[in-house]
């Protein structure tokens, strides 16, 4: 019976033992090496103290080992958090002390590890570095020597915690997105069932690991036995690499930001490239312009696309198949239906259901929806909508997304704005008000505005204005040391502005608009 | 011809707006995070127009950009090129 997530790896190296689970750079593993490896992390960490429930980090660059290290985690029946290797060591200390992560698998490769390591973190055991610093410390030699072919004997339901993914919070600091292997799983089972996914699937693995997008790469691909092919995180920033690796590794189904597929079609030669073998082109996490996906779409004629929905905390909740050709016009697409199991709701300020065709917040439940924010009751209060049900003495319990939709006659919902300040920037969720919170804990500034701007290239790019306070000086390069100092790179303002005053509104506030526009 | 000055100085003002980040010629910027998409495109545009060669869609690949030192490398040869 399959209900935790490293059960698909398992029933896979059962049913095709030799067949390549990921693939990286040319190297590959196989299903049952993919098993033997995860068995063999987790008794290592269970013999160096991890429980059940316990937080386990993953701080390296993408490769094979990722497969491993995640589902190694998840056998000793931890939860595994992967942490943005790009991020300040700062940021990355922050999220390690905040959900209390004691075991860190990383790799020597790892440029920032001692810088992450001068942190003043406590004891820590390091598995895949070499030991340093008073931290306890085993290497990837000693994982592969313990491969195993069976996992620590631990009792664990579908109920406990998988993985927990930090994200921008509004307050000023990151937040964590507490998944249980039936959140995961449920997800995992949805998109191997929809899109058809079959052992002989090539499917990319371009997102970051802190990033909700490879919970597909990792686990509808495993559900399916199929491979999943691992991007090195340098390729993702270069688009002709990015087009040839998916001619060369033959992929079948690619996921990733509208971002990276218009950089591929723009400057990925794609016309030069045989891509017969891709079937689904899937992306998700920010509004593909339609401009450039009927171009991509003209381009790849024989691919389906299709387009998905959900905030990190339902990994994706509803998903949209685009017709062969989309109808003129510029109106953005759809983000369309439900997935199975899933319940939606709109609903006004009030909590009340809105009327047909009329717009008002998502509200989402089932399966795929998460546990909660971690360490956080004030959130999960806000960010949970409560129906009760069955004499008022149960409830059924919504995420309310955020996100204002209105559900079209055909039943599709059309995606209107977000009720707050969040943002996205070529894919990334970021909150503005947490980079003002970021800059304002400066203590030479006034006040503080973020702001996003387009970036000419179908996407955000944010950016900042400051005042001074009175007796101060301040170089523009100061406040933007500051806030790449704290904020992943993706946050940090392309440009700060120093001003002497801010535009104001009528009643007072910052003109967001007007420092926008200028 | 000095190219390798020019470009580092650009990296650092223009790219990591004089944040302190160690620079050497053969580090890895890309796996480092020192570039990303929107980077490696102002690199190319810098390279353009200072140096005055033109740079592919075709050869904006990791070989010609993972660091300094393959990056002046590319831009030596492509001068070479242009000469012929």
């Amino acid at each position: 019976m399959r209900y935790l997530l490293s059960h698909v790896v398992d029933e896979a190296a059962r049913t095709q033992p030799t067949h390549d689970a990921v693939r990286f750079s040319g190297l590959s593993l196989s299903y049952a090496e993919l098993a033997r490896r995860s068995n063999g992390l987790a008794r290592i960490l269970v013999d160096r103290g991890v429980r059940r429930g316990d937080r386990v980090g993953i701080f390296m660059n993408k490769s094979l080992d990722s497969a491993v290290a995640i589902h190694g985690i998840m056998k000793a029946g931890g939860a595994y958090v992967p942490l943005d290797p790009f991020a300040p060591p700062a940021r990355v200390a922050f999220v390690i002390r905040d959900c209390g992560i004691r075991h860190l698998v990383t790799s020597d490769l790892k440029l920032d590890q001692s810088q992450l390591l001068a942190e003043g973190l406590d004891r820590m055991t390091l598995v895949g570095a070499s030991p340093r610093d008073g931290h306890d410390a085993v290497g990837w030699v000693e994982v592969e020597a313990s491969a195993s072919d069976s996992a620590p004997a631990i009792e664990l339901t579908e109920q406990d915690l998988a993985y927990i993914l930090y994200t921008s919070g509004s307050t000023g600091t990151p937040k964590g997105i507490m998944h249980t292997h039936r959140s995961g799983l449920s997800f995992a089972e949805w998109a191997a069932a929809t899109y058809g996914l079959t052992p002989s699937d090539r499917v990319s693995n371009h997102a970051p690991l802190h990033f909700d997008l490879s919970t597909f790469d990792f686990f509808a691909t495993a559900v399916a036995g199929a491979t999943t092919v691992v991007v090195p995180e340098a390729l993702t920033k270069l688009p002709a690499d990015l087009a040839r690796l998916m001619a060369k590794e033959r992929l079948t189904v690619w996921y990733s930001v509208p971002f990276a597929l218009m950089q591929m079609l723009e400057r990925g030669s794609l016309a030069k490239l045989d891509l017969s073998t891709l079937r689904w082109l899937l992306f998700a996490g920010e509004v593909f312009p339609v401009k450039h996906l009927r171009e991509l779409m003209a381009a790849l004629p024989h691919v389906r696309f299709s387009n998905l929905y959900g905030p990190t905390e339902t990994n994706v909740c509803t998903f949209y198949n685009l017709p062969p050709t989309l109808p003129p016009g510029d109106e953005p697409i759809s983000i369309g239906r439900p997935c199975e199991n899933v319940e939606s709701l709109i609903v006004d300020e009030d909590g009340r259901p809105v009327a047909e065709g009329e717009a008002g917040e998502l509200l989402i439940r089932g399966g795929v929806v998460m546990r909660g924010y971690w360490g956080r009751p004030d959130l999960n209060e806000k960010g949970f909508f409560r129906r009760p049900v069955f004499g008022r003495h149960y409830e059924d319990v919504f995420y309310r997304t955020g996100d204002l939709v209105e559900r079209m006659p055909d039943g599709n919902l059309t995606y209107l704005g977000r009720k707050d300040r969040q943002v996205k920037t070529r894919g990334y969720r970021v909150e503005l008000d947490e980079v003002e919170a970021v800059i304002l804990s400066l203590v030479s500034i006034e006040e503080a505005a973020a702001f996003v701007v387009p970036d000419g290239q179908g996407s955000n790019l944010i950016e900042a204005a400051v005042t001074v306070k009175a007796g101060f000086q301040l170089t523009p390069e100061a406040v933007m040391n500051h806030a790449s100092a704290r904020l992943p790179h993706y946050a940090v303002p392309a440009t700060i502005r120093v001003m002497e005053v801010f535009p104001r509104t009528s009643t007072g506030k910052i003109d967001r608009r007007e420092l926008q526009a200028r | 011809m000095d190219y390798k000055t020019p470009l580092i100085e650009f990296i650092k003002q223009d790219i990591l707006h004089g944040r302190n980040v160690p620079l050497d010629d053969e580090q890895d910027l890309l796996s480092a995070g020192v570039l990303d998409s929107l980077g490696i495109l102002r690199v190319v545009a810098f390279l353009e127009e200072r140096f005055g060669v033109r740079v592919p869609d075709e050869d904006v690949v990791f070989e010609n950009f993972q660091s300094i030192r393959a990056m002046t490398d590319y831009v030596t040869q492509q001068k070479a090129v242009g000469k012929a």
